[in-house]
């Protein structure tokens, strides 16, 4: 492993069409066919029914921001410059949480229950990150106004 | 009764000293404390016959390289794969199996040389967060997330957000365990610690400071366990183990955060104590107000009050008022880890806590001896827990 270089998601059968919706601009979740709900993280059965019929499905992309942090220490060379930088957790109007950062907005502006939509970086031509941005009552792009 | 309970029991404990960049190998440390654990329950190395293990590779020894390098012939071994939240799991199987009769004296080994692995903390060498899904503590790198300190951080905000908690009442945990650590000579932080230094140490995964972050050290500690029957006859009094239960998971769980709190896939919703959270006590024949002093790993401050709260010593959203005033200070109504724990003792993976309620229950602590110590608790924030008795 390039210990330079930022890490990559690790990509497995059960995520693929995750980080693959992604590449496509998508946020997609694997959804139980037999219960109907959807679930993370991405697994080959439903963690509520074991069913093994899974879907993936085009989630709506908005959620809420239930904790976050922001990362002082730098432990990996390749974020040296990006400190400090913010992680989050955010709760999809689906349900399930999913771990990603938050941009458009400064980190000590951050708060819990920051409503947010989800957008997409492309680090490269192989790999596209959700992220996340604040909605504002307007419209999908919001007024949040913060440079970030 | 359950059949388990009081029929293991702790006849030694050993250490080595306890420091940071220490020259000793992993090998040399461990043996010092094996030396001083075999010494201090009057057994020859000869009587023991098991080994349990949960800081083996790539943190610390292996039960192989162990039995090779110190002469044992071990019918029986138990590790789990490296991690601190498997230290009750290692000491309740070892209790399980001499009360199964597949050992007789079982030695829990214990070797840590955090500064000579600390690249294994966090960052790119911190391989096992880069699995797929990421770490167990929520660690994601893509994003830059690493080390064990980001899931107790993501804990802590939101459990600020929830109940308008504060990180000063992180500086009253991390005050309270250096006062405790500078009543105990063999503790690596001896200078005293006041809420102003915790407030001005520099933000390492915010909310989360240095001063909130356990010490990364080198040391070991052995415990000796074997049948309450056979521990009657040695050296010292017996400390019993008298309740115990079993580490949780499931999708309410995360590692570091109690049940309902809302990280990764919890279900919202406080309820704490569950009633499976009670069943050491239970086990034991005791109430929560019997318990003397608690002792928990305490890795990162949030943790301990994740664990008052899980355990119901408080209520859900109220530890981090609970603490102030000394409730949890040597002389307050609930000492907890009594000799500094991971953030002023030493991280010996909370084996340097266990070590302490032996010596507690056995009178042995000096000036930080809880008067008439008769029940100590040692539990953790993702649930497990022994009810020790003298």
């Amino acid at each position: 492993m390039d210990v330079t270089a930022k890490p990559k998601p690790r990509v497995t059968p059960d995520n693929r069409p995750f980080w693959e919706g992604c590449r496509e601009h998508v946020l997609k979740l694997p959804w139980c066919a037999e219960c109907g709900r959807a679930f993370l993280p991405p697994a080959p059965v439903c963690p509520r029914c074991f069913g093994e019929r899974i879907e993936w499905r085009a989630a709506s992309g908005r959620g809420t921001v239930t904790t976050f942090v922001v990362v002082h220490q730098p432990w990996f060379p390749a974020f040296a410059d990006d400190l400090p930088y913010n992680a989050a957790q955010v709760e999809l109007e689906e349900g399930p949480r999913l771990t990603t950062s938050l941009v458009g907005i400064a980190d000590e502006d951050i708060v819990v229950g920051l409503e947010v939509e989800a957008e997409f970086d492309d680090l490269d031509g192989e790999t596209t990150l959700p992220r996340f941005r604040p909605r504002g009552p307007g419209g999908p792009r919001g007024s949040s106004g913060h440079a970030g | 009764m359950t059949v388990i309970s009081d029929r293991a029991a702790i006849a030694g404990i050993g250490a080595s000293r306890f420091g940071r960049h220490l020259p000793e190998s992993q090998l040399a440390l461990g043996a010092a404390a094996f030396r001083a654990a075999l010494e201090d329950a009057g057994l020859d190395r000869s009587e023991v016959d098991g080994l349990a293990v949960n800081l083996g590779w790539p943190l610390g020894l292996d039960y192989d390289r162990i039995a090779e390098a110190f002469g044992l012939d071990v019918r029986y071994v138990n590790q789990t794969w490296t991690h601190g939240r498997f230290v009750t799991m290692a000491l309740q199987q070892a209790a399980l199996a001499v009360g199964a009769g597949l050992a007789e004296v079982v030695a829990c080994v214990a070797v840590a040389s955090f500064t000579r692995e600390r690249d294994l903390l966090g960052g790119p060498g911190d391989f096992e967060g880069m699995r797929e899904e990421g770490g167990t503590h929520a660690e994601n790198p893509p994003y830059g997330l690493t080390a064990p300190a980001a899931g107790a951080a993501l804990a802590y905000r939101r459990y600020m957000s929830l109940y308008g908690a504060t990180t000063d009442a992180l500086g009253e945990v991390a005050v309270t365990l250096r006062s405790h650590a500078l009543r105990n000579p063999n503790a690596v932080m001896r200078k005293p610690m006041t809420r102003d230094d915790h407030r001005a140490s520099r933000e390492v995964v915010a909310p989360l400071r240095l001063f909130d972050c356990c010490i990364v050290s080198d040391g070991a500690v052995v415990v000796l366990v074997t049948s309450a029957e056979r521990a009657r006859d040695l050296r010292k009094p017996p400390v019993f183990i008298s309740g115990m239960q079993g580490i949780r998971a499931g999708r309410d769980e995360f590692i570091f955060a109690p049940p309902g709190l809302g990280i990764n896939q919890q279900r919202p919703g406080r309820v704490t104590p569950r009633p499976e959270d009670g069943d050491a006590l239970r086990m034991a024949g005791i109430e929560r107000g019997d318990v003397d002093g608690l002792y928990t790993y305490d890795a990162f401050t949030p943790l301990v009050l994740f664990v008052l709260e899980r355990f119901g010593f408080c209520a859900p959203g109220e530890a981090h008022a609970w603490v102030r005033g000394g409730r949890i200070a040597l002389g307050g109504a609930l000492p907890v880890n009594t000799s500094g724990g991971l953030m002023s003792e030493a991280h010996v993976s909370g084996w340097n806590s266990i070590a302490e309620i032996v010596r507690q229950l056995r009178g042995e602590a000096g000036e930080r001896q809880i008067a008439g110590a008769r029940y100590l608790q040692w539990a953790t924030v993702w649930g497990d827990s022994i009810v020790f008795r003298r």
